[in-house]
C-alpha cells in the first residue's frame, strides 16, 4: 500500500462565510449521482468492456456467417443476418450490464457510502430514482455505441457474400435500438435486485440466476407450464424480439416483450424502493 | 439543537436504546460518552435518520431530519469514518455530496483545504489511513456549513496533532453559536475538549451535566500521603468517615478527609510527611463510577490502578 501523507500543519480556524442554503431538488440528486457513476474506475472499465467485446464479436460473428454463406441469400434473409449481428453482442453485454446495475447500489452499501448518500438525501428514493435514470441513460447510450459499432464493423465482412441491410430497415433498427434499450433495462432490473440485497455477490449472483440459469433449468424440465413460461422470461423476452433466438412457437409479439421485460423491471425496482425506504441504512 | 424525546431503538430483543431524553443546546460542545455498545452511535444514526427509531423521536432544530429542505446545511455529521466508496477520489466524494445541495465547487475545495487534504485529495479512498480518513469525513461534515455538527469519534485513528486540530475546530464551531455533539471513548480527551457531558450506558443516560460537575458529583476527592511511618499515621487518622488504603509500604491514599487536615494530625503527632498530594478525580475515573456495575471492584483503587487496568 502507498503511504500517503497530510499536511500536519492545521489550517487556521476561519470557518468560511456561510453558504447559502439551497434545498435537496431532482436535479442535484441526478447530478450526484452522474458523478458517482462517473468516477468510479470500475464502471468505466465495464462500459469500455463491453463495446470492446460487441465489437469483437460482431467481428467473429459477421465472418463466420460470410464463410458459411454459399449462393445468393433473399432479401429477407439478408435482414435477419445483420440483426443477428449486429444484436447478438447485447447476449453477452448483459452480463456486463447486469453486474454493472448490482454494484452500482450494492458498491454503496457495501462500502458504508450509503449512510453518506442518505445523510445529503433523507428522503431515500430520490437517491433511486437517480440512480435509476442515469444509469438508463448511461447504458443505453453505451449499448447504442455498441450495436451500431457492431453493425457498422458487421458490414464489410457480410458485402463479400452480398448480405446486406440498410440501418434505416425497420427490422434491423429494432434489433439495433432494441438491443441497446434491453441492456439498459437490464442493468436497471439489477439495480433494483442489489438495492433489495445490498451485497454485490449475492446480487450478481441472483441477477445471473435469472437471466442464465431459470431458462435452462425450465427448458429442461419436460413439462408444458415450464416451456409455457419460458417466452415471459425477463431475458427471452428481451432477446427474442432481436433477431437472435429463433423463434419459439407461440412467443410473444415485439410490444408484448417490451411488456414483460418492463414488468421485470417494475417488480424489481418498486420492492427496491420499499426496503429502501423501510430499512435502516 | 437536538432534542430527543424517549427515544428507543431495539434490534430484535436486544435494546441499544432505552428510553433516553436529552438536548443538545448550540454554542457549546456538548460530549457523548459511553464504553462500547452504550448506544452512542445507534443514537447519532437516528438524529440524522439513518435509523429509524422504535419509539419516541429526535428533532435537530425542531423538525425530524428528513423533514429538513436542506438537511447537509443543518447538520453535519461524521458518523463512520468508513462511510466512502473506496474506489472514488476524495475530491469526487466530495463534489457527489456536494452536489445534492448544489453547494458550489470552492466550497468543497475550501473543505479539503480546511482538513488538510489538498495533496490526496485526488487519491482513492481505499488507500487512506485511518487518519486520513476521518478529515475527510470532517470534511464531508463540514460542507453545507452546518449550523448542527455530529461527530462519532472524530478523533479515532489520528495522530497528536490531528487530535489538537479537532479539538480546536470543534471549540471555533461552538464559540460561533453552534451545536456540537462529539462522542468519544477516551474520557481524558473530553475533559478537555467538551463543556457539557451525557454519560450513557447500556442505552440509559446516566448523566447529563456539565463536565465539572460530572466529575465532582460522581468521585470523592481523595490524598495521596508519603511517609516513612505510613502505618502510624494510618492509625492516626483512622476514623468512621475516613478511608485509607495503603498502596505501598510508604503510600497511602486517603479519602474523607482533606489534605489540610491529613499534614495538621501528622504534625500533632509528629509524623514526618514526605508527600501530600490532593488528587482530583478524573473523568475517567468519573466515568468508569457511573458506568461500571460492579462498584466495588474500582473502591479505594488509585487513579494510577485505573491507568494501568485501563
Amino acid at each position: 500500500m502507498t503511504t500517503l501523507t497530510v499536511a500536519h500543519d492545521a489550517p487556521e480556524l476561519r470557518m468560511p462565510r456561510a453558504l447559502p442554503a439551497s434545498p435537496v431538488r431532482f436535479g442535484g440528486v441526478l447530478r450526484s449521482e452522474t458523478i458517482k457513476l462517473r468516477s468510479l474506475r470500475s464502471t468505466v472499465w465495464s462500459y469500455a468492456v463491453l463495446i470492446l467485446v460487441s465489437f469483437g464479436l460482431a467481428a467473429l460473428m459477421a465472418s463466420t456467417i460470410a464463410s458459411t454463406i454459399d449462393g445468393a441469400v433473399p432479401a429477407e434473409g439478408q435482414t435477419a443476418i445483420v440483426m443477428q449481428v449486429s444484436s447478438f453482442p447485447v447476449a453477452l453485454g448483459q452480463l456486463v450490464a447486469a453486474v454493472l446495475g448490482v454494484l452500482f447500489i450494492a458498491g454503496e452499501y457495501g462500502t458504508g457510502m450509503i449512510r453518506s448518500t442518505f445523510a445529503a438525501v433523507p428522503r431515500r428514493l430520490p437517491v433511486l430514482w437517480a440512480k435509476t435514470l442515469v444509469l438508463f441513460v448511461a447504458t443505453f447510450l453505451v449499448g447504442l455505441v455498441s450495436t451500431v459499432g457492431a453493425y457498422l464493423i458487421g458490414i464489410p465482412f457480410l458485402a463479400g457474400s452480398d448480405v446486406s441491410a440498410p440501418l434505416t430497415d425497420p427490422d434491423v433498427l429494432r434489433a439495433v435500438m432494441g438491443g441497446a434499450l434491453y441492456l439498459a433495462l437490464i442493468a436497471v432490473f439489477a439495480l433494483g435486485v442489489g438495492t433489495v440485497l445490498r451485497n454485490s455477490a449475492g446480487g450478481i449472483a441472483v441477477v445471473l440466476g435469472i437471466i442464465l440459469i431459470v431458462p435452462t433449468v425450465l427448458q429442461l424440465i419436460p413439462a408444458d407450464w415450464a416451456t409455457n413460461m419460458i417466452p415471459y422470461l425477463i431475458s427471452d423476452a428481451g432477446l427474442g424480439g432481436l433477431g437472435i433466438q429463433s423463434d419459439i412457437p407461440g412467443s410473444l409479439e415485439p410490444w408484448q416483450q417490451l411488456l414483460v421485460v418492463l414488468g421485470w423491471v417494475a417488480a424489481s425496482l418498486t420492492a427496491g424502493a420499499i426496503m429502501m425506504k423501510r430499512r435502516d441504512a | 439543537m437536538i432534542e430527543a424525546h424517549t427515544l428507543t431503538k431495539t434490534y430484535g430483543s436486544k435494546t441499544a436504546v432505552n428510553d433516553i431524553t436529552f438536548t443538545v443546546r448550540p454554542g457549546a460542545v456538548t460530549g457523548f460518552l459511553g464504553p462500547n455498545g452504550a448506544g452512542k452511535s445507534t443514537t447519532m444514526r437516528m438524529i440524522v435518520g439513518l435509523d429509524r427509531p422504535t419509539a419516541g423521536r429526535v428533532t435537530v432544530n425542531g423538525k425530524l431530519y428528513a423533514d429538513h429542505s436542506s438537511p447537509l446545511h443543518e447538520v453535519g455529521a461524521l458518523l463512520d469514518a468508513k462511510a466512502v466508496h473506496t474506489g472514488r477520489s476524495a475530491e469526487n466524494h466530495l463534489l457527489a455530496l456536494a452536489a445534492t445541495h448544489r453547494i458550489p465547487k470552492r466550497r468543497v475545495s475550501e473543505v479539503i483545504e480546511l482538513t488538510g487534504l489538498e495533496s490526496v485529495a485526488r487519491k482513492r479512498v481505499g488507500g487512506f489511513s485511518l487518519g486520513m480518513g476521518q478529515r475527510l469525513g470532517i470534511a464531508a461534515a463540514l460542507l453545507g456549513d452546518p449550523q448542527t455538527l455530529i461527530l462519532d469519534e472524530p478523533i479515532n485513528g489520528l495522530d497528536p496533532e490531528g487530535v489538537r486540530w479537532v479539538r480546536s475546530l470543534v471549540r471555533g464551531l461552538a464559540a460561533e453559536g453552534r451545536t456540537v455533539l462529539l462522542s468519544s471513548h477516551l474520557m481524558s480527551e473530553m475533559a478537555v475538549t467538551a463543556d457539557h457531558l451525557i454519560v450513557l450506558g447500556k442505552g440509559r443516560v446516566i448523566a447529563n451535566a456539565p463536565v465539572a460537575e460530572v466529575i465532582g458529583g460522581a468521585t470523592r476527592v481523595s490524598v495521596r500521603v508519603r511517609s516513612p511511618q505510613a502505618s502510624v499515621l494510618a492509625s492516626t487518622l483512622a476514623s468512621p468517615e475516613v478511608t485509607v488504603t495503603h498502596v505501598e509500604h510508604d503510600l497511602l491514599t486517603v479519602t474523607g478527609i482533606t489534605a489540610e487536615s491529613v499534614g495538621d494530625r501528622a504534625a500533632r503527632a509528629g509524623i514526618a510527611l514526605h508527600e501530600l498530594t490532593p488528587i482530583t478525580a478524573s473523568l475517567e475515573e468519573a466515568y468508569l463510577q457511573l458506568t461500571n456495575d460492579d462498584v466495588e471492584y474500582r473502591t479505594g483503587a488509585s487513579a494510577r490502578d485505573l491507568e494501568m487496568t485501563r
